[in-house]
């Protein structure tokens, strides 16, 4: 008996223990800001920590801790610490994000924070813009993404194609080098933000960016919109079978492992297509998203990934605005550009010249392959951000991946274009 | 065995042998990727077996990322989930269904009630309490959480383990002299080690995988459970394959070994704690 009760206080006691060594954790938040990013891969956690580390070396008011988050999981994580009054000092947001996070009550203005930036770096207009709202900046642009035509270079030069400029040269790229061997795209076409946002890249390059109306009103189905869901629809004819269920990583690895010609997608092509490929990098062909042979505009979708200050300290505010600024610094800003290298751009006039973000391996080997994307961003657009729109209700139409379900509508239930889109303006006129 | 009778055998084998390619079939990929380079794990063409043999997944693995960091985490939350769970499972079992305290039938019923409750409607609330309580962002915090849900499962698991055990052996107990305590622990507890291996291996996987909590209530990185570095792996826009096979194979490890250690107890106790009465 003494042995088995001794047995169950011991446990008691371990369990105890587990408890309390558990509970030591690094919530020492008085004198230290916390912002929260959403850049989970390891080698992205790595630099902003190494960030963080320089800038709490320069002996700050206030020293800085990064805490990494998950995207799936940040609409809710944030709700939930609003909730209970526990929000990080600063939140790392895309627009819509944004649009979010003020709706809980969330964010302070930045907005002699940005004019200050903007005098001395100066920001390009598709950085800004989508922040703006009441006449104040609700977020300090950090980088920026952007989409642009990825083609094998080896397979363009042995069929004899050159690069396509017109969306009537990716079709007869995309028909030529659709072979036994190889698709000749690889597309999106699950109901994901992957497909979403490579339609919509063409969309803003046939004048179909904006998808509301000057009242704010859905105006999704136009017929703009319904000839590039055309487009898309016979592009898929030549993209893998399996498309339905991809996202962003599969036409990437279809791209290079040889089985795609072509793939339309941001700057996350360029570190990994040596070592996956085993090609030369002058065997990575880029350019401008396509456009339409007539009535056409160069564009694509633009995503200006910020930093709100959630804080309501008038301390912790001024403390996370200059930590900010100091990210900026084009001392500093080669460091949280190559973060995440070619997926990661400048979004300021001085960010790519003036810092040493150019010097890093893979932006110099892939030169002109960046100058495409930068010569891209300045076209940029991002629904409900069109032409200084702020929509702030957007969160409700790109969470829920109409475009794309759309487009499973067309391919997978063999739906019209028209159809299919005429299904997602009533879809989303009901979300809305 | 004659002849015809092996015949009746062979659908049965068969079926069996199909069950079990489609079971371990993707465990074999994952394991076998692993070991690919980053230029065979994508070839268009599969291979089933890796043509140049590589360490190099793990090795990146554990020099790049905080893997060991995650897995200690991930062992620590695991096995506090599973001592409490336990403990309190028995505890509570034994005197809900053996002792049969007033009012354990209600009790009973509340407890299966709260096992049903969806979990994604508590993250605000218990966001909420945990915060006041200071355990927001600690692993203790995400032990109560877990124990919160494996508690009532493993509770209710345990009543036909007890159940099946014949009440004249608590009475010849006490007439022995013993008490309800030392009968719980000397006399029923031995007879119930089915399960409680049940209970450990159901708590121990379900602490061991669970994610929503885990990325909703730890928000420091040095404190990230596996299925949180794992998804981290996976990035926005992003995936490393090599990264994510090695880091697969590292996680479902431990509960794979804890499945060959106890999982027969695992398939038989599920359907004794359904069954008896």
């Amino acid at each position: 008996m003494r042995s088995r009760a001794m047995g169950f206080t011991a446990i008691m006691a371990a369990s105890a223990l587990v408890l309390s060594a558990c509970g030591a954790d690094g919530d020492d938040t008085d004198d230290e800001l916390v912002v929260w990013h959403l850049e989970t891969p390891p080698n992205r956690v790595e630099a902003l920590d190494a960030l963080a580390e320089e800038y709490n070396n320069g002996d700050p008011e206030m020293p800085v801790r990064f805490e990494v988050q998950e995207w799936d999981e940040i609409y809710s994580t944030i709700a939930a610490a609003a909730s209970a009054g526990d929000q990080p000092d600063a939140l790392f947001v895309t627009p819509d994000l944004a649009t979010y996070v003020r709706q809980l009550g969330l964010g302070a203005p930045v907005t002699d924070v940005v004019e200050g930036l903007e005098a001395e770096h100066g920001f390009i207009d598709a950085a800004i813009d989508p922040y703006r709202d009441d006449e104040e900046y609700w977020a300090v642009p950090l980088f920026g993404m952007v989409q642009v035509l990825w083609y094998r270079g080896d397979m363009f030069d042995d069929a004899g194609l050159d690069t396509p400029q017109t969306w009537e040269d990716l079709l007869e790229a995309a028909e030529t080098l659709d072979t036994d061997e190889h698709s000749g795209i690889a597309l999106p076409a699950g109901q994901n933000q992957a497909t979403d946002q490579v339609l919509y890249s063409f969309m803003v390059t046939n004048g179909a960016a904006d998808i509301y109306t000057g009242d704010g009103e859905i105006d999704f189905d136009t017929p703009e919109t319904v000839e590039t869901y055309e487009l898309y629809d016979e592009l898929l004819q030549y993209s893998p079978a399996d498309s339905g269920n991809y996202s962003w990583g599969e036409p990437q690895a279809a791209f290079n492992s040889g089985s795609a010609a072509i793939n339309i997608e941001k700057g996350q092509y360029l570190t990994p297509f040596e070592e996956e490929t085993g090609l030369e990098p002058d065997d990575l062909g880029c350019a401008p998203i396509p456009t339409p042979e007539t009535g056409g505009q160069p564009g694509s979708v633009y995503f200006s990934n910020g930093a709100m200050v959630l804080g309501e300290d008038e301390d912790r505010t001024a403390a996370t605005d200059d930590f900010l600024e100091w990210l900026l610094d084009t001392e500093n800003y080669g460091d949280l550009l190559n973060a995440e290298p070619g997926l990661y751009l400048p979004l300021t006039e001085n960010g790519a010249e003036e810092s040493d973000w150019r010097e890093h391996e893979t932006i110099s080997t892939y030169e002109e392959c960046v100058d495409v994307m930068l010569e891209q961003s300045e076209t940029g657009e991002l629904f409900g951000f069109v032409d200084g729109q702020y929509i702030d209700d957007v969160g409700e139409i790109s969470g829920q991946n109409f475009i794309a379900r759309a487009v499973q509508e067309m391919y997978v239930n063999d739906m019209t274009p028209a159809d299919a889109v005429a299904a997602a303006q009533e879809q989303m006129q009901a979300a809305d | 065995m004659t002849w015809s009778s092996g015949l009746r055998r062979v659908p049965a084998g068969l079926t069996m042998v199909l069950i079990t390619l489609i079971a371990l079939g993707p465990i074999y990929w994952v394991v076998v990727s692993a070991f690919k380079t980053p230029q065979e794990i994508i070839r268009p063409t599969p291979t089933l077996w890796p043509q140049t043999w590589t360490t190099h997944n793990f090795s990146r693995l554990l020099e790049t990322t905080p893997y060991t960091t995650y897995l200690s985490n991930s062992l620590l939350v695991a096995l506090g989930t599973t001592v409490l769970t336990v403990v309190l499972a028995v505890c509570a079992a034994y005197g809900l269904y053996r002792l049969e305290v007033p009012g354990s039938g209600m009790i009973a019923g509340l407890i299966l009630v709260a096992f049903m409750i969806p979990g994604t409607l508590l993250i605000v609330p218990l966001y909420g309490i945990l915060s006041d309580i200071g355990l927001i962002n600690s692993l203790a915090g995400l032990i109560l959480v877990n124990v919160a849900f494996t508690a009532p499962f493993c509770t209710w698991l345990l009543r036909g383990f007890i159940m099946s055990v014949p009440k004249e052996i608590d009475e010849a107990a006490a007439i022995d002299g013993a008490g309800p305590v030392r009968t719980m622990f000397q006399i029923v507890l031995p007879l119930m080690a089915p399960g409680l291996a049940t209970a450990v291996v159901y708590s121990f996987v379900f602490a061991w995988t669970e994610y929503v909590y885990a990325t909703q209530f730890i928000l420091d990185d040095r404190l990230h459970t596996l299925p949180i570095g794992l998804s981290a792996i996976v990035g926005q826009y992003t995936i490393d394959w090599g990264l994510v096979m090695a880091g697969t194979v590292f996680t479902i490890l431990p509960t794979l070994i804890l499945f060959i250690v106890a999982g027969r107890y695992f398939v038989g106790g599920l359907i004794t704690g359904a069954n008896k009465t």
